[in-house]
């Protein structure tokens, strides 16, 4: 049974619309951090959302969401995974857009402003699942520059952006753009093991 | 020096996402604007989503077509969640086939002289004037000058066709197709194209590590100001969207 961090929800419930929050998380607690945050913003706050999955398929993270209670109707999800392996793109689910690769970052950015637009939903959030993994198929002056235009396109219409990512696993220069960028923290990235 | 007073001439808003913000307004009314590139780099989708747009501000356009047949290109625009076939059976959207207008005039040879030339552009502006079109496009201006063998009859050509068109407050947009759109490459099949047209937009290729992303690009725009960046776009439902290129990604093969 996962046990859901409610200190996020309370954090979240003090956020504009055009915050962008940068998640740090470490590697065994991200998926926990994940539904903690998704959780109140679809049921508290009923917000639709866009989900870029860059580090997990797609139709695994949706079974993982499910598998513990948390529906996934109010998200489209854009996989940058699954394209780079053949049959990957084989999925139940139609709630999956598949980028070709993760270099497409542009492509990635239209196609969420696209599901944005298209959109049922009165208020929305872009939860990019994570910087590290786009660490690790683009350099850092790229990224960092893709992330000032994402996290700025977003708050430009007042969509929540909401950038997971593993402190010691993103380069210290994106790292410090993040810092400057966004406008709340939700660090739990230091994981203490008992 | 700053000018006390600012002259901007009327705009034909394309409608077309964000293109009419990197031409600060749209294209010039009446002009004749040249939308190069390479095989599916989208030229076709922004000549046709320029069209509906149109139409669905209630202008009369036409599409003048030499690469695919009429029916083809019209069950490709209804992938668009902004067309409605009324469009067509209205007569706000026309579509003619190059291949039939040519069978009207007689034309059906494999070289134009002059006085087909004449024929072609009478054939057009007559077309043009009757429906009272504002919005037009010519697909590919390419394959019809194959068939003009000189190269100052195409410029008579592209020059009077653009001359009379303007004077029918009709803004045109001629698709051109180029086998590169790299930095030394030719915005034209001809290379007298581009001097003639008052806008030239090119649309082409970016391979960032053995994939292809699209992108747009306005290098001439006359009357206007505008953005000369590259612009990455994607074809949607609801239509073309652009961003801007990312700096640090815009180097082919890199």
């Amino acid at each position: 049974m996962i046990e859901f961090d409610q200190r996020i929800a309370e954090q979240l419930s003090e956020v504009s619309l055009n915050s962008a929050i940068q998640v740090r998380v470490g590697t065994s607690n991200a998926f926990m951090v994940t539904a903690s945050v998704l959780l109140p913003l679809m049921q508290m706050f009923e917000m639709g959302g866009v989900y870029i999955s860059a580090s997990r398929g797609a139709a695994e993270i949706i079974q993982a969401l499910e598998g513990i209670g948390i529906s996934t109707e109010r998200i489209h999800f854009i996989d940058l995974v699954s394209s780079g392996i053949l049959g990957g793109t084989e999925s139940q689910y139609d709630n999956i857009t598949y980028v070709d690769s993760p270099i497409m970052l542009e492509s990635v950015l239209l196609r969420t402003l696209y599901h944005i637009r298209t959109t049922p939903y009165e208020r929305n959030f872009v939860y990019l699942d994570s910087v590290n993994a786009l660490a690790i198929y683009n350099e850092g002056r790229m990224l960092a520059e893709y992330l000032h235009i994402f996290i700025n396109t977003f708050r430009q219409r007042d969509v929540l952006s909401v950038i997971m990512n593993v402190p010691d696993q993103t380069p210290p220069g994106v790292l410090a753009n993040l810092d400057l960028y966004c406008t709340d923290l939700v660090d739990r990235g230091q994981v203490v093991i008992n | 020096m700053i000018p006390s007073t600012s002259y901007s001439r009327d705009r034909c808003v394309t409608g077309v996402h964000g293109l009419d913000e990197i031409l600060k307004g749209g294209i010039p009314y009446g002009s004749t604007v040249l939308a190069s590139g390479t095989c599916g780099s989208g030229k076709t989708t922004l000549g046709m989503e320029f069209l509906v747009r149109g139409a669905l501000a209630g202008e009369a356009c036409a599409h003048f077509t030499a690469t695919e047949p009429s029916v083809k290109l019209l069950e490709n625009i209804r992938q668009f969640q902004f067309f409605d076939m009324q469009m067509v059976d209205t007569g706000l959207i026309n579509v003619f086939d190059m291949d039939v207008l040519y069978s009207w005039l007689g034309m059906q040879k494999t070289s134009f002289e002059l006085e087909d030339v004449h024929a072609l552009i009478k054939a057009i502006t007559d077309i043009v004037n009757t429906i009272g079109v504002t919005r037009l496009v010519i697909d590919s201006v390419t394959t019809l000058c194959y068939k003009i063998r000189s190269e100052q009859l195409i410029r008579d050509f592209l020059f009077t066709l653009g001359k009379k068109l303007a004077t029918l407050g009709c803004t045109t947009i001629l698709i051109s197709e180029i086998t590169s759109a790299s930095e030394n490459a030719l915005w034209s099949s001809f290379g007298v194209e581009e001097a003639i047209a008052d806008g030239i937009i090119v649309l082409g290729d970016i391979e960032r590590m053995g994939h292809l992303l699209r992108y747009i690009q306005v290098v001439k725009m006359r009357g206007t100001g505008h953005s000369r960046a590259k612009y990455a776009f994607e074809l949607t439902p609801l239509g073309v969207m652009m961003t801007p290129m990312l700096k640090w990604g815009s180097v082919t093969g890199q």
